[in-house]
């Protein structure tokens, strides 16, 4: 499973559990580790393949590394041997794609010029990432023109009927823009809880396109987080810019272009004090002292990754009505020795091999083994056996498949995902992207009457695994995930913890409901699931660490804590294992949506009531987060 | 339809459970909305230390398909579970369907057409009995008025409505052939067969029909109809149709017991607020209050070791369900054996007596479905057995 970087536009869930988990890299964490599997009197299908694919033979599987290649060979050994071919048309199972490996600032400059005679202007060049970095999407195209401070550069939709527009007095067009980061800082939690949806650095970038800007320059006010640093470079892994030139500034430049004006009530700290109470009347100005020319520079490193495919030619004359084909995929890359910005490693662990044997050696095993049942009995159907890699890193794989299919893709009659199924507890299925076609409440309620797990239903199909570009691609699809583990995305996420006695029990359910699509008559129809996540297509990211873990294979009214992290702001409040959080700083929580929400709006080193169930029993406790980069 | 149908009086509030099959809240108000009065899941009364998984264990979502299910008995054999369920499209009610343990497959075996409800096996026999309203001529046009009613996107504090066109009717499972065995005006439903298949107890609301009713009864015929509700047993062909109860007040939902010397039914009151477990003999002598909760308990079935009866009370909350249990002669403080969130209710042993299928909205969404589970028979007389002696309602 893909972990989500604080600035994508991904569902609330998805940011959450990036949340939770990302900070826990600088906490020494001592945590009891899921069991090992209990034996079972016949061999694992699953385990071999696991042990395999997650041994340090592999190195972790980093897409494009010599890992992913030697993870990519015992895939397509063990298609061979199940009987399995290389597409048709086609001579090998590996299919290779481009990505963008990295990127970097590559001496990104601000040229401040004055645009007239004054005597507080000097004309000066900033460089150096500490003063001056391109954000990572940015264009490498040199801008330059007048600059306007257009004080968060937040646009919140009409629809939402909330009247909040930075640029409603301003005008931007051919002019440079200046806006902070984040969202007004004293804005009440309501008020803070729409604005944040809105102030991602990449909406923020577009809102300013929008209003014929030619630049944007983002500086971190003083009584923000992280104030006064220039931001990271986020992983970013489009091959090429987004058409806007964009950088970020420290806080010594953005004084020096203040100070051109020569006002004090119109300093960075005085502007942004004015704002922060994000009353919308309060606006920002012109800053026709100088001229600006942003030169941005960012390198990409293009590399190339590899899917694997093969596919099970029909036994029998394929269905004659259409779409001869049914999917079964799970990627097979992860994060190699973590060093890209998406490992939880612990401080001690950094840099160690991760091997991903849940994430998602797991649902590869799950792949092999259920086309091993398949290859086995007739099929009206061809059953297309496909492992992504670049997931890690943003569907890259199945998003290069959808984009350039190799089978068409109204031939697929359905795509069945498998990631993390590796760690089941009690009994506990998590079935996604239900909704995306009618046929899957009968086909699942069949073939989970024999199976008998306790399965958690989620009609969502904006996922973060690959079958979200599937649902793009308006295919019916369905995923399994046992759930997220302390071990998430850290190199203890070994091949011992697996439960291989429940995987392969999924691997039993998965092959019987793969095989009743196979014999469908009438091909599914696809369902448009309407995306729950913000409309505005960008946040800005949880910015606390509140150290909790919640359990997603639960519904229950409130947010169900599967344990707290060590030594975290949780632990330090006395929360629990078990432990029903049910309202934090006055606001209810009737489900994780609802906790992402307040995440957003709680402050650094600020404590917060939060209202708790213990055994039934109503507590209370105050939670005091501390911050995350 | 559910045999653990509540007065209209109650039904109204109730409607805002959450999505509860068993009450017909087919669009019932999301529970993120509602008071968190069902998070307090403390053992009532005793700090008992028992939990769902001392008596459950392997619970699973048995049903998927479909808008919404509920009400699952078993097979004699406990090989096939008949239950209704909301799950074709044109029909917006329930319709009844036979679940295949073994290969999953769910047939229907009632008409398709109009309302039914609440399906029992008949011991030695192919037959199926479930009530039906698919001889009103305007059943088709009561499922488009529903239908277009939903279409319109509106709301309703849905109640079950007692439709007094429901009649028992008997299938053969393996000719589909109907047979009708109740013709009375007014609602017969909630049926169910002795354990030899020779008998069958049955709720009815004809008394509101066959006689001539003061001014007050009419208001109430109008307002909650199942206040006439009463306890019948006739014999398995319809024949010999007999009245065993006479108090105000809905009684409804009976079942034998395991070898047929007792009924199990609940017993609202006069007011339709509160409901009570009891008992009495198929003549309906011996009539005995088996739990005082002072709440909602309903939705009755004995364990087939004879020893305890399952059955269902909003004793935690208004809104939350849960299933208790308590020994068959209610000298005990029932225990309790769900903990969950929204309803939990109707729980039916199965005939070895170690699996219980139940109906629950556990799983989120708007509506109950059926779950199974493994039973733990033995701990669930334990806990019977530890359990303190019986208390009346908690005075306010």
């Amino acid at each position: 499973m893909k972990l989500e970087t604080c600035s994508s536009a991904r569902s609330a869930l998805t940011a959450v559990r990036a949340s939770l988990f990302a900070s826990a890299c600088t906490l020494a964490i001592a945590f009891t580790t899921a069991p090992a599997a209990a034996q079972t009197a016949t061999a694992s299908r699953a385990k071999a393949h696991v042990d395999a694919l997650a041994s340090d033979r592999t190195e972790g599987r980093l897409s494009g590394s010599p890992g992913e290649r030697a993870a990519s060979d015992y895939i397509i050994a063990e298609l061979k041997r199940i009987g399995a071919k290389p597409l048709p048309g086609l001579n090998e199972f590996r299919i290779p794609f481009d990505f963008t490996a990295g990127t970097k600032d590559g001496g990104t400059t601000v040229a401040l010029s004055c645009a007239t005679p004054a005597p507080s202007c000097s004309p000066r060049t900033f460089s150096g990432e500490r003063d001056v970095r391109a954000l990572s999407f940015s264009d490498n195209t040199e801008v330059s023109g007048d600059l306007v401070f257009a004080g968060y550069g937040i646009v919140v939709p009409d629809a939402q009927d909330f009247g909040y527009d930075s640029y409603a007095t301003l005008d931007v067009k051919d002019k440079i823009v200046l806006v902070l980061r984040y969202f007004p800082e004293d804005a009440d939690p309501k008020a803070k809880s729409i604005l944040t949806r809105y102030s991602g650095l990449r909406y923020k970038a577009m809102a300013a396109r929008q209003r014929g800007a030619k630049g944007l320059i983002v500086a971190t006010g003083p009584h923000s987080p992280n104030a006064g640093e220039t931001i990271p470079m986020s992983f970013d892994t489009a091959l090429a810019g987004s058409g806007v030139s964009a950088a970020s500034i420290s806080a010594s430049v953005a004084d020096a272009i203040f100070a051109t004006l020569n006002d004090r009530e119109k300093t960075l700290a005085a502007a942004q004090k004015g704002l922060d109470s994000a009353n919308p009347h309060i606006a920002g100005f012109a800053i026709p002292t100088v001229r600006v020319t942003l030169k941005p520079s960012v390198l990409r490193e293009s590399r190339q990754g590899n899917n694997v495919f093969g596919y099970l030619p029909a036994t029998t004359r394929a269905v004659s009505t259409s779409k001869p084909w049914v999917a079964l995929g799970a990627h097979y890359d992860h994060l190699g020795r973590g060093d890209h910005g998406n490992s939880l490693a612990t401080k001690e662990d950094a840099g160690q091999i991760h091997h991903g044997a849940d994430d998602n050696a797991s649902g590869s095993a799950a792949v092999l083994a259920v086309g091993e049942l398949l290859a086995k009995a007739p099929r009206k159907r061809n059953v297309l056996l496909q492992f992504w890699s670049g997931e890690e890193i943003g569907l890259l794989g199945s998003a290069a498949f959808v984009n350039k299919p190799n089978v068409p893709l109204d031939q697929l009659a359905a795509y069945l995902n498998f990631d993390m199924v590796g760690r089941m507890q009690d009994n506990k299925l998590i079935l996604q992207a239900t909704g995306t076609s009618d046929v899957w409440g009968r086909l699942v309620e069949q073939a989970n009457v024999a199976a008998g797990f306790d399965l958690l239903l989620q009609s969502d199909p904006y996922q973060p695994t690959d079958v979200a570009s599937f649902n793009q691609a308006s295919v019916p699809c369905l995923n399994f995930f046992t759930g997220t583990h302390v071990d998430y995305h850290k190199p203890s996420d070994t091949a011992d913890k697996i439960n291989y006695e429940d995987l392969d029990r999924i691997v039993e359910f998965a092959a019987a409901i793969a095989r009743r699509v196979i014999d469908l008559e009438t091909v599914p129809i696809f369902t448009k699931v309407e995306q729950r996540a913000d409309p505005g297509g960008g946040r800005a990211g949880v910015r606390v660490f509140t150290g909790t873990i919640p359990d997603y294979s639960t519904e229950v009214k409130g947010l169900l804590l599967s344990g707290v992290i060590g030594g975290g702001p949780a632990d330090a409040a006395g929360l629990q294992k078990g432990d029903v959080v049910i309202e934090i700083g006055g606001q209810t929580i009737a489900n994780i949506y609802d906790y992402t929400y307040v995440l957003e709006t709680l402050k650094v080193g600020q404590g917060v009531k939060v209202v708790y169930t213990r055994n039934g029993e109503r507590r209370e406790t105050t939670l005091t987060p501390s911050a995350r980069k | 339809m559910s045999r653990g149908r509540v007065g209209t009086t109650v039904a109204t509030a109730i409607a805002a459970l959450a999505g509860l099959t068993a009450f017909g809240a087919a669009q019932a108000p999301s529970p993120a909305s509602s008071p968190s009065t069902s998070l307090s899941s403390g053992s009532p009364g005793s700090a008992s230390a028992t939990t769902e998984r001392d008596f459950l264990s392997r619970v699973r979502r048995l049903t998927i398909e479909g808008k919404r299910a509920g009400e699952g008995y078993w097979a004699p054999d406990g090989k096939r579970l008949v239950f209704q369920s909301e799950r074709e499209p044109g029909n917006p009610f329930y319709q009844i369907y036979v679940l295949d343990l073994a290969n999953g497959e769910a047939k229907r075996i009632s008409p398709g057409v109009g309302k039914t409800t609440c399906a029992f096996f008949r011991p030695n026999s192919d037959e199926i009995l479930f009530a039906s309203t698919h001889h009103d001529p305007k059943s088709k046009q009561y499922q488009e008025e529903e239908l277009s009613f939903r279409a319109s996107g509106k709301e309703r504090r849905y109640s079950w409505d007692y439709d007094p066109e429901m009649d028992i009717y008997v299938a053969s499972d393996k000719t589909g052939a109907l047979r009708r065995l109740t013709t009375a005006k007014g609602y017969d439903a909630e049926a169910s067969y002795s354990p030899d298949g020779q008998w069958i107890v049955l709720s009815s609301m004809r008394d509101a029909y066959n006689r001539t009713l003061t001014d007050k009864e009419h208001k109430q015929l109008e307002t909650d109809p199942s206040y006439f509700a009463e306890i019948y047993i006739m014999k398995a062909d319809g024949s010999g149709q007999k009245r065993l109860t006479t108090s105000p007040g809905y009684d409804g939902g009976p079942f034998f017991n395991h070898d047929g010397s007792r009924i199990v039914w609940r017993r609202f009151d006069e007011n339709g607020l509160i409901a009570n477990v009891w008992t009495m003999k198929p003549d309906g002598t011996d009539q005995r209050q088996i739990t005082d909760f002072g709440s909602m308990s309903w939705a009755p079935y004995e364990h087939p070791s004879g020893q305890y009866i399952l059955f269902a009370s909003n004793k935690l909350g208004f809104e939350n369900f849960e299933v208790f249990m308590v020994d068959s002669a209610g000298t005990k403080e029932p225990v309790r054996v769900t903990y969950s969130d929204g309803f939990d209710g109707l729980p039916v042993p199965s005939p070895d007596g170690r699996q219980l299928a139940w109906t629950s909205a556990r799983s989120g969404g708007s509506a109950g479905q059926l779950f199974l589970a493994q039973w733990n028979h033995e701990k669930a007389l334990d806990a019977i057995r530890n359990a303190p002696p019986r208390q009346g309602p908690k005075k306010p």
